[in-house]
């Protein structure tokens, strides 16, 4: 589903190069869930947005269902965008001048679908993060967790096969993240493969697998545990 | 086109900058519609042909240094009416009362019967020998021309109804619609017939202000010759091609015949091209003033929604790479920002519609301006329109070309 081999991506500024990523190695199958782990600024975000097509990257090869992304032209990502790719962000990310249905609409109305097919599926996914009742609120009038299912229920409405979410129970307090988590869980029952990057080990324990990056690269914790400790070290701090 | 519901409620949470551009442009079209029907009608009566020769035209007020007596008077005149016909750059030349466009002028009340107190309407006299059509080179469409015994001479403060006429085809028409004015008569300020014994295609009248307007072009020529010492003009029509030459040589000559008089500064020696330029002054001034008032509004609208345009996209920076990490292309971005300003415009002009109409009422009433042709209320919506689409296209583009990756940038 998403392979990416010998990827680098690099920030350049007038005075520093930063290379957020570097010889990045990953292949993650379809119908798989995945939660990406990792200190903060070793390339989490970074590799996700490559991932979601919202950014280039400098060197390597990425494919994703099977397509070399780097010659696509910008309305081709669009596409992809809109129809296999599902984004959960941090910051939920609903726009604040459209109400709870409208926000879940915008998705549906760049692909050209029909008023009543969009509304179908709006209500649908409204109704499964349960929050069909708020269709006519607006974002700043719901907690935080309500936004953050709205944001997924934008998400689920194109019914997207691939779902991309960076720290989506990041500003969350526990119990609303459990109930992110399931929300998630319960897609990928349904056969969408969902990428997820967390700090928190609790939430990364209950993926299938989990990826590890540090310093821009893949690491396989199993065979070198030094960097286990290292890593929850790390992610101790932050939540702290 | 698809995205209308939506925009229209985002637009509503931001009701005071929409609101605020939608008047701007009703205010403009209202008043830029309105200006450009002003230039338009100022334009047309500057463009209204006057019937005579004017390329080879020019007029001479004439002063005398010495007081005359009527008898005198004519003698002098009639003098100096041979010296210019026997230049030879002249072709003709006649004394009247004044010449189209001069401004002013005599003007009568014209009545269908001796004792009838409203007026018929109302028209502007020439005074006239037997050469002032040859002179000003007026065409006569139907009858003949004075003969040079029917050209009584006139003395100052003397009322002479002469009981022939020579009028305009309008004033005919406007007489007798069915076209049978010849030989007809009419009366004008006494008990005295006045018989149509010939009519010109075209003879514009003296004046050339607003009052007159619903006159426009309704004049007649009446066979006398001022014997006046002063309020004379001398019209000379020079032979073609030969206008400087007559212009130089006609003050010369009569100067050479009797040094006691003068031209006056003004209207002393014109031609055409300065009669039409001093007419119509505060027309062209007018129009003038009117398409700048029509380029500064435009232009303060145009900059309104560009910066209004502008603020919005850098306030919805994040919310557009929301929508391009959603899926949206360049093009649908642009398509939002013009849309937006589309419905804004056509709210705009909305109002504006009925604003113009209302402006147009108030200048009726105020300032004898016709009726505003819808035509100038449409060409006024399409200007707005494209203009507005022309004012957000710079900011709609620049907002396509937010990158998705916005979306993710902290808030
Ligand atoms: N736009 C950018 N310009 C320059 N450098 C950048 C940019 N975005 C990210 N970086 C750098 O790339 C590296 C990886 O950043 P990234 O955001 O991917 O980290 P992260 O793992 O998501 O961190 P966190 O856990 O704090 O979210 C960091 O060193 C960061 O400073
Ligand atoms: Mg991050």
């Amino acid at each position: 589903m998403l392979k990416m081999t010998h990827l680098s991506k690099v920030y350049r500024t007038e005075v520093v190069e930063t290379y957020a990523l570097r010889d990045f190695n990953i292949d993650v199958k379809e119908g798989e869930f995945v939660a990406v782990t990792g200190p903060s600024g070793s390339g989490k975000t970074t590799f996700l947005t490559i991932a979601g097509l919202l950014e280039t990257f400098t060197g390597g090869e990425y494919h994703l269902d099977g397509i070399e992304v780097s010659q696509l032209n910008d309305n081709a990502r669009s596409k992809i965008r809109n129809e296999k790719i599902g984004f959960i962000f941090q910051a939920f990310n609903l726009i604040p001048d459209l109400n709870v249905f409208d926000n879940v609409e915008v998705p549906l109305r760049y692909r050209g679908m029909k008023a009543p097919e969009r509304k179908e599926r709006i209500m649908g996914a409204l109704d499964r993060v349960g929050l069909a009742s708020r269709a006519k609120h607006y974002p700043a009038e719901l907690s935080g967790g309500q936004q953050q299912r709205v944001a997924i229920a934008r998400a689920l409405a194109g019914s997207p096969r691939l779902l991309l979410a960076d720290e989506p129970t990041g500003n969350l307090d526990t119990q609303m993240a459990r109930g992110v988590l399931e929300l998630l869980e319960e897609i990928h029952r349904e056969g969408a493969t969902i990428v997820m990057v967390t700090h928190d080990p609790e939430l990364a324990a209950r993926a299938q697998r989990n990826v590890h990056i540090i310093d821009g690269q893949v690491v396989d914790l199993a065979e070198d545990p030094r960097f286990h400790t290292a890593y929850t070290a790390a992610a101790g701090q932050i939540r702290s | 086109m698809m995205q209308i519901k939506p925009i229209l409620s985002a637009l509503r949470r931001h009701k005071a900058g929409t609101v605020l551009i939608a008047l701007q442009i009703a205010l403009t079209l209202a008043i830029v519609c309105n200006a450009l029907y002003i230039i338009h009608e100022r334009l047309a009566h500057i463009a209204e042909p006057t019937g005579v020769d004017e390329p080879n035209l020019f007029a001479m007020a004439n002063l005398w240094g010495e007081q005359y007596t009527k008898q005198q008077a004519a003698a002098k005149i009639e003098q100096d009416l041979i010296t210019l016909r026997q230049l030879p750059s002249v072709a003709d030349a006649t004394p009247t009362n004044g010449y189209p466009l001069r401004g002013g002028g005599w003007d009568n009340f014209i009545t269908m019967k001796p004792d009838q107190v409203d007026k018929t309407t109302d028209a502007a006299v020439y005074a006239g020998d037997e050469h002032f059509l040859r002179t000003f080179g007026l065409k006569l469409i139907a009858g003949r021309d004075f003969n040079a015994d029917e050209v009584r001479d006139m003395g100052l403060r003397e009322a002479v109804t002469p009981p022939v006429t020579i009028v305009s085809k309008t004033l005919a028409d406007r007489l007798y619609p069915k076209g049978d004015a010849l030989g007809k008569s009419f009366y004008s300020m006494s008990s005295t017939p006045i018989t149509i014994i010939g009519i010109v295609d075209t003879l514009h009248r003296q004046d050339v202000s607003t009052w007159s307007a619903p006159y426009k072009g309704q004049s007649l020529i009446w066979p006398l010759r001022l014997a006046q010492p002063m309020g004379v003009f001398y019209v000379v029509r020079a032979k073609p091609g030969q206008l400087a030459d007559a212009m130089r040589e006609a003050p010369k000559a009569l100067y050479a015949e009797n040094r006691m008089r003068m031209f006056p500064a003004k209207d002393g020696l014109v031609d055409y091209r300065q009669i039409r330029q001093e007419a119509f002054e505060r027309d062209r001034g007018m129009a003038i003033l009117m398409g700048v008032i029509c380029v500064v509004l435009l232009a303060i609208t145009a900059a309104g929604i560009i910066g209004l345009t502008s603020f919005w996209v850098g306030q919805r920076r994040r919310q557009i790479g929301v929508r391009r990490a959603l899926g949206a292309t360049h093009r649908d971005i642009l398509h939002y920002f013009l849309t937006e300003n589309l419905l804004i415009s056509v709210g705009g002009v909305a109002i504006g519609t009925v604003l113009a109409f209302a402006l147009n009422l108030w200048l009726k009433q105020n300032f004898a301006l016709e009726s505003l042709p819808l035509i100038y209320v449409l060409s006024g919506m399409v200007i707005l329109i494209l203009l507005g689409q022309g004012a957000v296209f710079a900011p709609a583009l620049r907002a396509s070309r937010v990158p998705p990756i916005e979306a993710t940038r902290p808030a």
